[in-house]
């Protein structure tokens, strides 16, 4: 094993995931946390960007909960590692889950020692397979070719579809069969943009134009197809440079 | 069956059935004793009319015989002759050729005992003269032959000679009397008197062969037969016609009849005793027949009672009870025969019903009560809550570089986690094992350097189920009563092994120990409730929750020595 394994944090508890972040000597399992996510749908959104080998997902989470996004992921990514986390409270309703196929379940609150336990043995199990993002982004080379602008259909087909929560690279590559690292490559190649970019892009242009009817956020949030506020309110900020808040106050005022 | 109060229905349906019984019986014993005496006295009766008829006829056609005799007599020529002749013409020797001439005739006929012919002068002679005494005072008077002139001649037949004559020793005779007339003249030429010997009646009796009867003179004078008969009866002479009448002699019951004889002054008694003769058998069979075909229908009848009533009810009520004892409420499947005991059966399912939809109410009600507690309880445990917070301060510490408070959060959560272990009330030993670790490790914080653990755990011991909190409350009393009163440093040593699937658990701590007393009291399954708020209650509270898990009272041993330490043995078998 010479590589990094990539994990991925999906808690809504900031603390929860800085905890397991400074908690862990990730170094010495040659590992490394590439990237978190508040909730499932923010993780729907960056994972393509993340590629993560093994996830953290807890369970209870709003807009979309741990078991939602298990089952999402599973279908699109199912070399993913999926280690989930659950309170006591809730552990019935992660064990209602226990046919997915999900790496181990850990209860809160987490003991280092076995949360190191519990990556040992993801590591042996990763260390045994070749690093399935690089592998599918290999052979899909090839393969798809045929169709003279398929990236057309696609950006038709995103425009179109892009208010359903669960759109991301993976889900489109699926649908036109392409993988997802093939797509994600072409599409750049293609357009000049990242697939996620574009995405985002599309989401929030719609949003400006709610913002601007004073639309309530999470409102919009919904429409656009970022039902998860906080991580809608990031992406807004991100691509107007303002809150919402902000620039439907401003807008109003012109 | 035992049912208090009041007699049973069975009871009362034998004593009703015995009465029913016991009246069959005494009314069919009074009939056949009815138509029995009945039957005999009938035939009694038959018997007695049959010899009277039979001796009335004889007597009377004997007595005509006799009459028949004194017309031949009446006619004689010598005694007319005699009669006509003037009184002075009368001497012993015309006398004595009537009288012979009277005798030639009676030759004829035996029986007559005398013959008298009394002139209109008052001369008289009799066949049988010396036995004779007469009245000579009555005989010169008219009254003596005035019911004789008035018949003209036709024979009466009266007693003792209208009294004009009469033996010597009174013996009483029967007289034919009769007027003597001259046919030519038709004037009254004197009297006859002929007087019949009782030997006759005695004849006619003996050829009857019968010593029940008595013959008597109207007037109740003895003529012949048994003289005894007489004496059981002096109502004879109230006879009109045939009369019967009971009595009782020497204790037997006898039918005393009499008859008079039509025209003659003689009447019959006859004495018949009851006896088997007459018994009506035939009625008598067809009688007993009846009864004992009563006297099977009425206990046919109770016994159908007891099998389609009375036994249905005690079954019925079988059930009840059975129900009542056993605490569960069953429907009652019986069949029963009749529509009224369904009636009370279907009554009592309903009742049954509406107990337990009660009963389920209430328990229902019950369960939603603990229900709403357990939340309320969970609500305060909040353990999500709690471990964000732990999570957050450990991240804060973690922060801060304060690795020694992020290591006890650690540990208190692990504790908290292992503690409430998902609600499960039974775990395996390793996780009770676990918590102890966590609780030892916090309370090491506490009391620094004091104390020390040791755990010495066979693995196929560390997956046996038990139930939760058993170690740890445990290791609580050797803290709290053991370690901490000896002020010096200790050591809690848990060991498990299994032996013969059964888990043997021992705690043993370098502590004070423990008095007898106290090992007693630990030990006793009856702790009074003043004891609850004294010192070792954790302990007792878990050797009676192991108790109970395993079910049996013998799951635990303490040994110790005051001073020096205290070893507390559990043996725990698989919870049932």
């Amino acid at each position: 094993m010479d590589r990094t394994i990539r994990v991925m944090i999906i808690d809504d508890e900031e603390s929860a995931r800085k905890l397991l972040r400074a908690g862990i000597r990730w170094e010495s399992l040659q590992m490394e946390v590439v990237g978190e996510a508040a909730s499932g749908i923010e993780a729907i959104n960056v994972i393509d960007d993340y590629r993560p080998d093994i996830v953290f997902v807890d369970i209870s989470m709003p807009f979309m909960d741990g078991i939602e996004f298990t089952e999402v992921v599973t279908e699109r990514y199912p070399y993913l590692i999926i280690i989930i986390m659950t309170a006591i409270d809730q552990f019935e309703y992660a064990r209602k889950c226990v046919s997915l196929p999900v790496f181990e379940y850990m209860l809160k609150p987490m003991v280092r020692a076995e949360i190191t336990k519990v990556l040992e043995r993801a590591r042996d199990r990763l260390s045994k397979e070749p690093d399935h993002w690089e592998e599918v982004r290999a052979d899909s080379e090839s393969t798809l070719l045929d169709d003279d602008h398929p990236i057309e259909h696609i950006r038709k087909y995103v425009e179109e579809h892009f208010t359903d929560p669960r759109m991301n690279l993976a889900f489109v590559a699926q649908r036109f069969g392409f993988s997802a690292s093939y797509l994600s490559r072409k599409f750049k190649q293609d357009t000049g943009r990242n697939f996620v970019e574009f995405l985002t892009e599309l989401r929030m242009e719609k949003a400006t134009t709610l913002a601007t009817a004073h639309e309530k956020m999470f409102c919009t949030a919904a429409e656009v197809g970022i039902p998860d506020p906080n991580y809608f309110s990031r992406c807004f900020k991100k691509y107007t440079g303002k809150s919402y808040s902000e620039y439907v106050k401003e807008k109003g005022s012109e | 069956m035992k049912k208090s109060g009041g007699r049973s229905l069975s009871s009362a349906l034998k004593r009703i059935i015995l009465l029913i019984v016991f009246v069959i019986l005494l009314a069919f014993l009074v009939s056949i004793f009815l138509i029995t005496d009945n039957e005999r006295r009938q035939y009694c009766v038959r018997e007695s009319e049959s010899v009277l008829m039979t001796l009335s006829d004889s007597i009377r056609s004997n007595i005509q015989s006799y009459a028949e005799l004194s017309r031949l007599i009446m006619t004689d020529d010598k005694l007319v002759e005699y009669l006509r002749a003037p009184e002075s013409e009368i001497d012993l020797g015309r006398i004595n050729d009537a009288r012979y001439a009277v005798m030639d005739i009676l030759n004829v006929k035996e029986g007559v005992d005398t013959v008298i012919i009394i002139r209109n002068d008052r001369i008289l002679f009799s066949t049988n003269r010396f036995s004779y005494k007469f009245d000579l005072e009555r005989l010169g008077g008219t009254e003596w032959d005035q019911d004789i002139r008035d018949a003209r001649g036709r024979a009466v037949v009266s007693m003792n000679a209208n009294g004009v004559a009469a033996k010597p020793d009174n013996q009483p005779m029967v007289t034919i009397g009769r007027a003597i007339y001259d046919l030519y003249t038709q004037k009254q030429l004197g009297t006859l008197f002929m007087n019949i010997s009782s030997a006759v009646f005695e004849r006619m009796l003996g050829s009857l062969r019968a010593d029940n009867i008595c013959i008597l003179g109207e007037d109740g004078t003895f003529l012949a037969g048994n003289r005894q008969v007489l004496s059981y009866g002096p109502q004879a002479l109230d006879i009109h016609g045939i009369t019967h009448r009971d009595i009782v002699v020497e204790g037997r019951r006898m039918l005393l009849s009499g008859t008079e004889i039509d025209g003659l002054p003689i009447v019959v008694l006859c004495v018949t005793p009851y006896g088997t003769a007459g018994t009506p058998y035939r009625i008598l069979t067809v009688l007993i027949v009846m009864m004992l075909f009563f006297v099977l229908v009425v206990f046919g009848m109770g016994t159908y009672i007891t099998k389609h009533f009375t036994r249905p009810v005690y079954e019925l009520s079988a059930r009840m009870e059975h129900n009542k004892q056993s605490g569960d409420l069953r429907k009652i499947d019986l069949d029963m025969p009749y529509s009224e005991l369904n009636m009370l059966k279907g009554d009592y399912n309903d009742m049954i019903d509406h107990v337990n939809d009660l009963i389920s109410t209430v328990i229902e009600k019950e369960q939603t009560l603990q229900r709403a507690e357990m939340r309320v309880l969970q609500e305060q445990i909040k353990p999500h809550f709690l471990y964000n917070s732990i999570e957050t301060i450990s991240f804060l510490a973690l922060d801060a570089g304060a690795d020694r408070v992020y290591d006890a959060l650690e540990t208190l959560g692990s504790f908290y986690r292992n503690f409430l272990s998902k609600g499960d009330r039974e775990i395996r030993l390793e996780q009770e094992i676990r918590i102890v670790q966590d609780y030892l490790s916090l309370q090491k914080l506490r009391y620094g350097d004091v104390l020390e653990d040791a755990y010495d755990i066979s693995p196929d011991a560390a997956s046996f189920i038990v139930p939760k909190l058993i170690l740890q409350p445990l290791v609580e009393n050797s803290i709290y009563h053991g370690i901490r009163l000896k002020g010096e440093k200790g050591l809690i040593r848990i060991s498990a092994a299994m032996e013969d699937d059964v888990l043997h658990l021992t705690v043993r701590d370098t502590g004070v120990g423990m008095t007898g007393e106290q090992i007693e009291k630990a030990l006793s399954p009856n702790r009074e409730q003043g004891d609850s708020d004294t010192g070792s209650f954790g302990l007792w509270g878990t050797i009676e929750r192991i108790r109970i898990y395993c079910n049996k009272e013998d799951v635990v041993s303490i040994e110790s020595e005051p001073g020096e330490y205290t070893e507390i043995r559990l043996t725990i078998t698989r919870g049932g």
